[in-house]
């Protein structure tokens, strides 16, 4: 018990160094700003910025687990933080600090049992992708099958829970000025500790497998049950390129655009047909090929909705009628009754604003008059996205089932403007919507 | 495990046992009083085999039935030998247990130096393998371990710090550690002298961490070992002049 307090205190004061390390470069730019002229004072700001983004990338990353999660959530954030920041933070989703071989071993020896070299017939020290809870490891089967294999950060669980401890306490002013809901930090924890199971994570892939075989464009691993336990994680090796080193090449307008409408086409049907979503959003969680396939290499955060949550989508979605009528009140008011929340004016008010200003425009009700692909190179449509969608959140109009959703589209509405997609929206939603 | 059992305050005279102990790491460790295989003819390798009957007998009972509450006579019966051929080769149920430990810190070094690989990791690696090893070692016999724990802290205990037996197995221990941190570390390092009885008190703490760990598959050791031996190393290199 000792023990855990005393990593806990650890992990806080790890925190707490970075946040004051973070500060004092800011402290320290605003007092040389007042001796620098405008253009090198926006220089000095820029490296500022960049100092101050490794700083807190470094601390996140030996804090590993859900600090890395809230890190890698912060890079999804284009427009809210800067530039050098989101640049620096994105860096966390593939370069967490690794395991070395002798703690790999140890862990892997832990919950198989066994040396990995007695299991499998090759087996790679040396970890070739870094997940946000673990580090994966290529090998070979006895049967001469190439596979992945992902293991675990120790004691992950217990630093989870004692950060949410933490958070819990730090985010107290944040709760009480209806910033932050008890119900959503609930959620947030019960989705992240989930992810530590990766027995869960084994089901999840056999689930979407299964789920998402008629889009032949996607790709879905297959498990290996017995090279995996909780905390060992053994799948078919998938393909494919990062979208960053995708990226680096000059990518044709033509893939891109087959990429983006790929990965938007699978997120609705995995929300409106499936009625579950693969919400781990960030860009180190797919594959792309040049033929416009997609890969899925982390199925650990998973969300299942109600079918009352599901309901409500397919009711708002696209909906033909006027934001401001009162049969479109009515539904927000009834789908939020239904999931056991009142729904308060000024929520409402967020929600019909939210549903006016950015839904309109991105998906218009009518497929047939989307003359054009949408266009989600511009930035604008993700800063309205994160104005509205903040304010939907300060005035409590989200339902908790719903905020890995706002989770997932931020990741999505990210990656496709990164790829700068233009994606026919309308008409890939009301394929799938209950008519 | 060994630690409690063996720590004792620094004094002069453990200084130079490590000087003279530390030689001896540095080319093949070698124990005071253990039995020299003779050739490997029959005679030694049936000498052997009893030997390892015996102790395996008595780690099972220490084990199932406690430390204090096992007798030679019991060890001897569990065998299958007389008991008067426990006494050819341990004097006491003591001296079983100081041949456990030494066979554990045996293990643990042979270990570390058995594998090439390891020759080129970092320090925090080196030393997490060889607690590793060491704990590895111990898992079977967790039960014993607490118990010889808890006796090692009796002042009469025949187990306990202050055998010359005891410390001169510390001091070997200590000594390879140095080993590892010299070749790992600056040799202008000001803390470098210092650091292997701070690994040793850390060591301890590492089993008693390991003994109250109710953790699936002692998550939780691994993760806390893992993690102060980077702060720890990364403090050392920080103490460079």
């Amino acid at each position: 018990m000792a023990d855990h307090t005393h990593s806990s205190t650890k992990r806080a004061l790890s925190m707490a160094s970075a946040g004051a390390s973070v500060a004092g470069s800011y402290i320290g730019y605003l007092l040389q700003r007042a001796f620098l002229g405008k253009e090198r004072g926006e220089a000095r700001l820029r490296s500022t910025h960049v100092r101050a983004a490794r700083r807190m990338r470094d601390e996140m990353q030996s804090l590993r687990g859900p600090a890395m999660k809230l890190g890698q959530t912060l890079s999804l954030q284009t427009g809210t933080l800067p530039d050098e920041f989101v640049a620096e933070l994105a860096t966390l989703q593939m370069e967490a600090p690794g395991m070395h071989p002798s703690l790999v071993r140890a862990q892997f020896k832990s919950s198989m049992g066994r040396e990995p070299e007695e299991i499998f017939k090759k087996f790679s020290p040396e970890p070739f992708a870094a997940a946000s809870l673990g580090q994966v490891h290529h090998a070979t089967t006895r049967e001469g099958e190439m596979v992945a294999v992902k293991i675990q950060y120790p004691g992950i669980r217990q630093a989870i829970e004692n950060d949410f401890n933490l958070f819990r306490t730090v985010s107290k002013p944040a709760q009480a000025s209806g910033h932050i809901s008890k119900a959503a930090i609930d959620e947030l924890e019960q989705q992240i500790v989930a992810e530590t199971d990766y027995e869960r994570e084994a089901d999840n892939i056999e689930f979407f497998a299964r789920k998402l075989a008629p889009l032949s464009f996607v790709k879905v691993p297959r498990v290996f049950r017995r090279y995996s336990s909780n905390r060992v994680l053994t799948m078919s090796l998938m393909t494919g390129e990062h979208l960053d080193s995708l990226l680096t090449h000059r990518t044709p307008r033509k893939l891109r655009d087959l990429l983006g409408t790929n990965l938007f086409e699978l997120f609705y049907y995995q929300l409106l047909k499936v009625g579950a979503l693969h919400v781990d959003p960030h860009w180190g969680n797919y594959l792309f090929t040049r033929d416009g396939s997609i890969a899925l290499v982390d199925f650990g955060c998973v969300k299942y909705f109600q079918p009352e949550t599901l309901n409500y989508l397919h009711r708002v979605f696209l909906y033909r009628g006027s934001c401001e009528s009162a049969d479109f009140r009515r539904i927000l008011e009834e789908s939020h009754r239904a999931a056991g929340q009142e729904l308060l004016p000024g929520a409402r008010r967020a929600l019909i604003r939210f549903s006016k200003t950015f839904y309109r425009q991105v998906y218009p009700p009518r497929p047939d008059e989307q003359r054009e692909p949408f266009d989600f190179g511009a930035v604008e449509f993700l800063q309205e996205y994160l104005r509205e969608a903040k304010n939907v959140f300060r005035t409590k109009g989200i339902m908790p089932d719903l905020i890995f959703l706002g989770r997932a589209e931020m990741g999505l509405y990210q990656t496709l403007h990164r790829l700068r997609a233009r994606v026919p929206t309308s008409r890939i939603v009301k394929k799938y919507l209950r008519s | 495990m060994s630690a409690l059992i063996y720590f004792h305050e620094r004094t002069h005279e453990s200084e130079l046992a490590r000087m003279v102990a530390k030689k001896k790491t540095t080319t093949k460790a070698k124990k005071p009083r253990r039995p020299k295989p003779e050739g490997g003819g029959r005679r030694a390798q049936n000498k052997e085999a009893i030997r390892k009957r015996i102790v395996s007998a008595a780690l099972s009972l220490f084990q199932t039935n406690g430390f204090d509450a096992t007798t030679t006579k019991a060890i001897a019966r569990k065998a299958k030998i007389a008991e008067g051929t426990v006494f050819n080769y341990f004097k006491s149920k003591e001296d079983i247990a100081h041949y456990f430990f030494e066979e554990e810190v045996d293990h643990a070094i042979a270990q570390i130096r058995d594998n090439p690989r390891l020759k080129k990791a970092p320090l925090e690696e080196k030393l997490f393998a060889l607690v590793h090893s060491q704990l590895e070692f111990l898992t079977p016999h967790e039960r014993f371990i607490g118990a010889a724990f808890i006796h090692a802290l009796r002042p009469a205990s025949p187990l306990g710090i202050f055998s010359h037996r005891a410390q001169a197995l510390r001091h070997r221990y200590i000594g390879f550690v140095q080993e590892l941190f010299e070749e790992s570390l600056p040799k202008q390092n000001s803390l470098t002298w210092l650091a292997p009885d701070v690994f040793w008190i850390f060591y301890l703490g590492v089993l008693l961490y390991w003994q109250n760990d109710p953790s699936p598959g002692k998550q939780n050791t691994l993760a806390f070992l893992d993690r102060s031996l980077n702060i720890g190393v990364s403090l050392l290199k920080q103490g460079k002049r």
